[in-house]
């Protein structure tokens, strides 16, 4: 007699027969075989009583299963064994369909258990393994796996990645996203947030703000400026999934330097006074600070480049009280003190908030908020002067002389304001080259090229071109053609195409189209899917991006309104992944080596593009094409498609798949020849693109093949480019530069140690040395 | 801290190399996944 069963993990458990005719039962439901019988049994008002057609049919049936079981000599039978008898047993009774059914129910009772297994095992891997041996942990670099808050933030995202493939995708979307055909991005947030934004920071501060923890003042001088820049950024980043840009660093910035300034030239007007009139304070100041406020009534204000206009009122008044002479002295000596403290107050302003960047916490802690900011092209000198200022303390690096990794920064390039000798910002441009020759930031943005000038209306900052760091570019809009501006903007969600599995499945051009022209038609109506899901959400579960009126229109709406108008603004973005090597397996070369390569990967990108475009006019949205960042993605599909094809030579040969349209990074080619390779590209994709080239050896001492670099970029039509070089450091004796494998500044090699002395010596030599101490 | 701790100054400390991984940077090559390791270690430099 059986007695107990034994379960999947081995354990035994008392044998219960119940459980067993419970399921056959939901099998006959579903089925229907049994229908009719139940239907006569109920007419006869039921003469069986309790034991209703139903139940003792499925223990029927149970009952000899059991006996199958035991005629076999089973007496702790194992679950498998179980349901192969009951499937015996149902066929045998004569229950064909019931059976049917009864297998379908197995077979997705073990796709759950498959499931839920695969998310334990996801989530034991989270708990007990370190980031180094952990890819998933590694999966995004700038978030630490290994703290407490940054394995929870995993445990939330996997397991909502597992609910939302289960749940909410259609069935066809979540098959070609688990299978690798396709990659929807920020899975985990699939249902709360929108990808990210370009915070008008003019916008945001005029009468200040709320960060949901209290509200913040219109801010007073440029420290409380650049503070609450950063605090914008970080309040944004909660409500989003992506990164948080700054369209307007430099415009924004300059309306800090000049209440500074004004104040600043104040105190010495009066401070001045009192030196030579020999008055007191008391007496001074309230004359000085009436006579300002009257004439800033009447536009007239102090600023950093002085204008005749207030410097004349302002002599003309002050002489009626004070010695003509003794006035002019004293403009003089407040015009000069004014501009050397506001300029120190900036640099310390843009200090603070490089600083602030790097070591505030978003999302619970466990990574600082993705930050770009975009300048370049405003020439006030307000602006000018941070623009500087952030460029020397970006220079200097941070405390210890690291390089700062946030924010991202982009240079816009413009001819006429700053590529050229002789432009107003050209000064600035030479500085962003050489900071950049050292800190890999700036990066530069090119207003100049077609697809991004064509949207420039000069005196409009709003239309000039901006970048979210990592490479996302929001701009054109198809929905309301009368807001083509970057700012309040962002992208909503986006989802990429296993481009190279497409060509090693169809292998011939023409199949290859057909069956890319099917996987955009699924990945639209994917994106719009969700596009439904993230419209229905409400002003309240954004209350910074939303309830702040970050986000262009929002202001309009109210608390408990849903967000989906206004986020027809935002784009809906294909991505792709490894051009390169979709080539060379249609063709043999990727666009490199070959002319005919690159002719088609235009082709085939412009082709992406038209049915973007032919989207967004169908559906009155914004479809756009984006050159996909893919860092995470990087080897999921080429570690799938090796799986699925072998190693093709050229093709899935890596551990990697080329980043969206760049000519592969181990193929020999010169940085002016892959930058003409890949301008053409950025015209096509305008979710966003980035390209850089690779510099060997310390850019800092060729300052003049940098800017060469920079000029080809403008010249070719890049939109955003950047030079990597090797910036690396020592952090026992802080050197930056490249190191090879041994530093060049204390001749230790990577984990040894020094002498104390040796440290002692060399301090004497770098007096700014960081005080590295023991071991870390 | 103790003596031993000075005398072993920088024993184990490795060098930071920052590199760009898709726009932004990353402050060590430890925190990179496998592919974007792999695809660091393969770039060659492009000559001017
Ligand atoms: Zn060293």
């Amino acid at each position: 007699m059986i007695v107990t069963v034994k379960k999947r993990d081995g354990r035994e458990m008392p044998f219960n027969i119940e459980k067993i005719s419970a399921a056959i039962e939901k099998a006959f439901r579903a089925s229907g075989e049994l229908d009719e019988q139940i239907k006569a049994s109920q007419d006869q008002l039921n003469l069986l009583g309790n034991d209703d057609v139903l139940s003792s049919t499925a223990l029927q049936v149970a009952a000899s299963a059991v006996g199958l079981l035991e005629a076999e000599g089973k007496v702790k039978p194992e679950i498998e064994e179980i349901q192969d008898a009951v499937e015996k047993a149902l066929t045998e009774g004569g229950y064909a369909d019931t059976a049917k059914s009864y297998i379908l129910y197995r077979a997705e009772r073990t796709r759950i258990r498959e499931v839920n297994t695969r998310l334990m095992h996801t989530l034991r891997d989270i708990t007990f393994s370190s980031a180094k041996e952990s890819d998933l942990k590694r999966e995004n670099a700038n978030i630490d796996g290994d703290t407490a808050m940054g394995t929870m933030l995993k445990y939330g995202s996997e397991s909502a990645k597992h609910f939302y493939t289960m749940m909410m995708l259609k069935p066809e979307h979540s098959r070609a996203h688990s299978e690798g055909d396709i990659h929807i991005h920020d899975l985990d947030f699939y249902s709360l947030t929108m990808t990210c934004c370009q915070i008008d920071l003019k916008k945001l501060f005029k009468g200040g703000f709320n960060t949901g923890h209290g509200h913040l003042r219109e801010p007073k001088d440029i420290r409380s400026y650049a503070a609450l820049a950063a605090i914008a950024i970080q309040s944004n980043q909660n409500d989003q999934h992506g990164g948080q840009s700054i369209p307007n660093f430099d415009y924004a910035m300059a309306d800090g330097v000049r209440i500074t300034y004004r104040k600043a030239y104040l105190s010495n007007m009066v401070k001045a006074l009192i030196l030579l009139t020999g008055k007191t304070e008391e007496e001074i100041q309230p004359v000085v600070k009436k006579l300002h406020a009257e004439m800033a009534e009447m536009g007239m204000v102090a600023t950093l480049v002085p204008n005749e206009k207030f410097v004349e009122a302002e002599a003309r008044e002050l002489s009626k009280v004070y010695d003509t002479e003794i006035v002019m002295k004293a403009q003089k000596f407040a015009e000069k003190m004014a501009y050397e403290e506001t300029d120190k107050t900036t640099f310390q302003a843009m200090e603070a908030f490089v600083h602030n960047l790097n070591s505030m916490h978003s999302r619970a802690g466990a990574q600082t908020p993705f930050s770009s900011i975009n300048y370049g092209m405003c020439t006030e000198p307000e602006a000018r002067m941070v623009m500087r200022n952030l460029l020397l303390t970006t220079d200097e690096g941070l405390g210890g002389g690291e390089t700062a990794i946030f924010p991202i920064q982009i240079f816009r390039v413009k001819e006429g304001i700053s590529l050229n000798p002789g432009d107003p910002n050209y000064d600035l441009f030479k500085l962003a080259c050489k900071v950049s020759a050292k800190r890999l930031f700036p990066n530069f943005s090119f207003q100049d090229a077609p697809y991004n000038l064509q949207y420039y209306k000069p005196g409009h900052p709003e239309t000039e071109i901006s970048y979210m760091g990592c490479r996302t570019r929001v701009i054109g809009n198809n929905y309301d053609p009368t807001r083509e501006i970057s700012f309040g903007r962002g992208n909503l969600s986006f989802t990429s195409i296993n481009l190279p599995r497409i060509a090693i499945k169809m292998k011939s051009v023409d199949l290859f189209f057909k069956e890319l022209d099917r996987m955009l038609q699924l990945v639209s109506d994917q994106l719009m899917e969700r596009f439904a899901v993230q419209s229905r959400r409400k002003v309240k579960n954004f209350p910074f991006l939303m309830g702040q009126g970050v986000w262009i229109d929002s202001e309009k709406l109210g608390w408990e309104d849903t967000v989906g108008e206004v986020i027809k603004h935002g784009t809906l973005s294909i991505g792709f992944i490894g051009l390169a090597e979709t080539l060379v397996a249609l063709t043999g070369k990727h666009h490199g080596e070959s002319e005919a390569s690159q002719e088609l990967g235009l082709k085939i990108i412009g082709h992406m593009r038209e049915f973007c475009d032919k989207e967004s006019k169908r559906l009155g949205l914004n479809f756009s094409l984006l050159a996909t960042p893919a860092e995470g993605l990087s080897g999921r599909f080429v570690r799938m498609d090796k799986k699925k094809f072998g190693i093709i030579p050229g093709v899935t040969d890596r551990d990697y798949y080329t980043n969206s349209f760049h000519v592969p990074v181990y193929y020999k080619i010169s940085a002016f020849k892959k930058l003409s390779l890949e301008a053409p590209y950025h015209a096509l994709t305008n979710a966003g693109h980035i390209s850089y080239v690779e510099l060997d050896g310390d850019p800092t001492q060729n300052l003049d093949a940098f800017e060469k670099i920079v000029h080809h970029m403008a010249k070719v039509g890049i939109g955003y480019g950047s030079i990597n070089h090797p910036v690396d450091r020592d952090p026992v004796c802080g050197f930056v530069g490249v190191i090879g494998d041994c530093c060049p500044r204390c001749g230790r090699s990577e984990g040894h140690a020094i002498s104390e002395a040796k440290i002692e010596e060399l301090r004497k030599l770098y007096p700014g040395m960081p005080a590295f101490k023991g071991i870390r | 801290m103790s003596e031993k701790e000075l005398s072993k100054y920088g024993e184990g400390v490795g060098f930071e190399r920052i590199r760009r991984i898709t726009g932004y940077l990353v402050g060590t090559i430890d925190r990179f996944n496998n592919a974007k390791r792999a695809e660091v270690n393969d770039r060659v430099k492009h000559g001017v």
